[in-house]
């Protein structure tokens, strides 16, 4: 009985030596041969290492040769004739077609060249603008884990400088223009961007009945299809002129304005209250004059000069109260000379009993990005 | 006693070998570049019709997975509000890609550098393309070619308006909503098209004779599919409504939005 379990005890103690000695031996008769394969990744433990011969590259296991490659690449880089490289704890290999790609650190090797250059992700731009079209505000979103400047310059008609701003990626870029027109916006930041946009702040006068916009003195008489003329003085006030001469009709009726301060777009509205009782030389377009300046924040509509025997109402749109009766002549009614909307649009009335003279137009800031 | 001694060396030598040559047999996978192309490839082909579309040189230039888009209008007819209207779409005129496999770098680089009428020898009008093609494994011994001549124009056009009713924004010659959408509205024709190679750039150039109807070019790297389109064609196209034909490019003036 004792005799039988010793037998089976050495009997084991020797098969396992066996093992552990045949290990040692060869490639092919050890106990962890590397598989032959074509197409294949290993992960080497142990004695590993690799010598380049001159039509071969051999992978070792202590000193016997365990496998042969066509060539053996390190780190993407072919390995000169009789250079060796063993790893520290474990070898990682690629057998792809025969050849062997080594790294010590678990980097697999990648084929293909860079063909493309600069790979950044998408960078994605949102233009916004506030209500009144003077601040504007540009955003750059994006995954990146750095930062990037980026410098955004807008140049007026004439190609001056008209605003500049500095900011990142990812980030946004706040610029603020103060005078209506059209504008170019240059956003550089390489190697993003270089690209050039085109930016129009405006007032859009729509929505016109008897009404008529000039951009210099007109003189004629328009009736009856045009019984209210706008005439717009931004372009020179931007152009610097202190005061201009505004002539709305034939007998050579004129208005002084001086410039004004702060402006984003400035108007002067005349307007007739009667279709047939004036005569064509006579003091025509003179009967409300009202003066509509648009400043950085707030619409002011002013009133230069009245006239005639009929009566005037005149209204504007002023959120949140909707149509405001403001001024009156000849009646009873409130006689404010000044009114000032904080909205980005206004729409003004002109009325009197001869209603084939009552004339409307909307005045809107509007900002287009393209 | 002894026994039992005997019998827990036994056992401790037994697992140490075990483990010992667990720890030390060579651990192994297998590599298949096929499969990881064709996975990058797929990712891509996948992905295309919601990568960002650029229309400046400036973006293109430096940013990854993007198509670079011409913008022009087209017409359509509005079957709901029974009337002709203008709308603004893309037309795909080149690509940067890249996705990367575990050992593999799949990268392509389409630009479509000129495009112009051309007579074929037998003196069919066609269009010649010029596309400037990098690819990161080398040339692509089994690119497909073909031109996507449309049944009728007007139906495409209609088509492509009801992607643009439904999401207001502008839909893609060829990617909208995916590519290959468009089957039963386009026929897709093979075309004969060459490779040259400038070794002194290190680029080549890609020529396709296509029919002067078609509407875009499908290059197939199978399975990513790319369309390009030549805007000077199609726009002179629309401007003439098909009747006649100038070799003048009308030029859209960017909109502003």
């Amino acid at each position: 009985m004792i005799a039988l379990r010793d037998i089976l005890i050495f009997a084991g103690l020797a098969a396992l030596a066996a093992a552990v000695i045949a290990s040692l031996f060869p490639a092919g008769e050890g106990a962890s041969p590397v598989p032959a394969c074509s197409d294949c990744a290993f992960k080497l433990t142990g004695g590993y290492w690799m010598r380049q011969y001159g039509n071969y590259a051999a992978l070792y296991l202590g000193t016997r040769e365990a496998a042969r490659y066509g060539w053996a690449y390190i780190d993407g880089r072919p390995l000169e004739i009789g250079e060796n490289i063993a790893c520290g704890s474990a070898m990682y290999l690629w057998v792809i077609n025969g050849i062997a790609y080594v790294s010590c650190d678990g980097t697999p090797p990648r084929f293909g060249r860079d063909v493309l250059g600069p790979k950044l992700p998408f960078v994605d731009v949102r233009f916004s603008s506030d209500l009144r079209c003077t601040s504007y505000t540009i955003r750059f979103e994006a995954n990146l884990t750095e930062h990037y400047v980026v410098t955004v310059e807008v140049y007026d008609e004439e190609g001056r400088l008209a605003a500049s701003a500095t900011g990142t990626i990812p980030g946004l870029v706040s610029f603020s223009i103060p005078v209506a027109g059209a504008y170019r916006v240059h956003i550089y930041a390489p190697p993003f961007f270089d690209e050039w946009h085109t930016l129009i702040a405006q007032v859009r006068i729509s929505d016109l009945v008897r009404a008529q916009v000039f951009t210099s003195n007109d003189t004629q008489d328009l009736r009856p299809s045009t019984s209210l003329k706008i005439f717009n003085l931004t372009s020179y006030w931007k152009r610097g002129y202190r005061s201009a001469i505004v002539r709305v009709s034939p007998a050579g009726a004129s208005f002084t304005l001086s410039a004004p301060s702060n402006v984003f777009a400035d108007f002067l509205l005349a307007w007739e209250d009667c279709l047939t009782c004036d005569y064509t030389y006579g003091p025509v377009y003179v009967d409300e004059v009202w003066r509509l300046t648009f400043t950085q924040t707030s619409i002011v509509l002013t009133r230069v000069y009245s006239q005639e025997g009929f009566w005037h109402e005149v209204y504007v749109t002023s959120p949140p109260y909707g149509r405001v009766l403001i001024w009156t002549w000849n009646k009873e009614g409130p006689k404010l000379n000044s009114y000032t909307i904080s909205w980005f649009a206004t729409t003004v009335w002109f009325e009197s009993p001869d209603s084939a003279m009552n004339a409307r137009a909307t005045f809107a800031r509007e900002c287009l990005w393209g | 006693m002894w026994s039992l001694a005997y019998g827990l060396i036994a056992l401790a030598v037994v697992a140490f070998v075990v483990l010992y040559a667990a720890a030390h047999a060579p651990n192994f996978t297998t590599v298949n570049l096929a499969d990881q192309l064709y996975g990058a490839k797929g990712w891509l082909a996948s992905n295309l019709p919601s990568f960002p579309r650029v229309d400046s040189t400036s973006r293109f230039r430096v940013f990854v997975n993007v198509v670079r888009v011409a913008k022009a209008n087209a017409t359509a007819y509005d079957y709901r509000m029974r009337q002709w209207v203008a709308f603004p779409i893309y037309l795909p005129v080149g690509y940067r890609l890249e996705r990367a496999g575990e050992n593999v770098v799949y990268q392509i680089y389409l630009n479509v550098t000129r495009c112009r009428y051309a007579a074929l020898p037998r003196g069919e009008p066609a269009v010649l393309y010029e596309i400037e093609l990098r690819h990161s494994l080398g040339q692509l011994p089994w690119l497909d070619v073909y031109a996507a001549v449309p049944h009728n124009l007007t139906q495409y056009y209609s088509w492509l308006h009801s992607y643009y009713t439904a999401w207001r924004r502008p839909p893609a010659v060829g990617l909208t909503p995916r590519v290959g959408a468009d089957v039963r509205l386009v026929e897709l024709v093979k075309v004969e098209w060459a490779l040259v190679y400038d070794a002194t750039n290190d680029t080549a150039r890609l020529y396709v004779a296509v029919p002067a109807a078609a509407l875009y070019v499908l290059l197939v790297d199978y399975p990513l599919k790319l369309p390009l389109t030549c805007p000077e064609q199609i726009a002179s196209v629309s401007a003439s409504s098909g009747s006649q034909r100038s070799d003048t490019p009308t030029i859209d003036l960017p909109s502003p939005r």
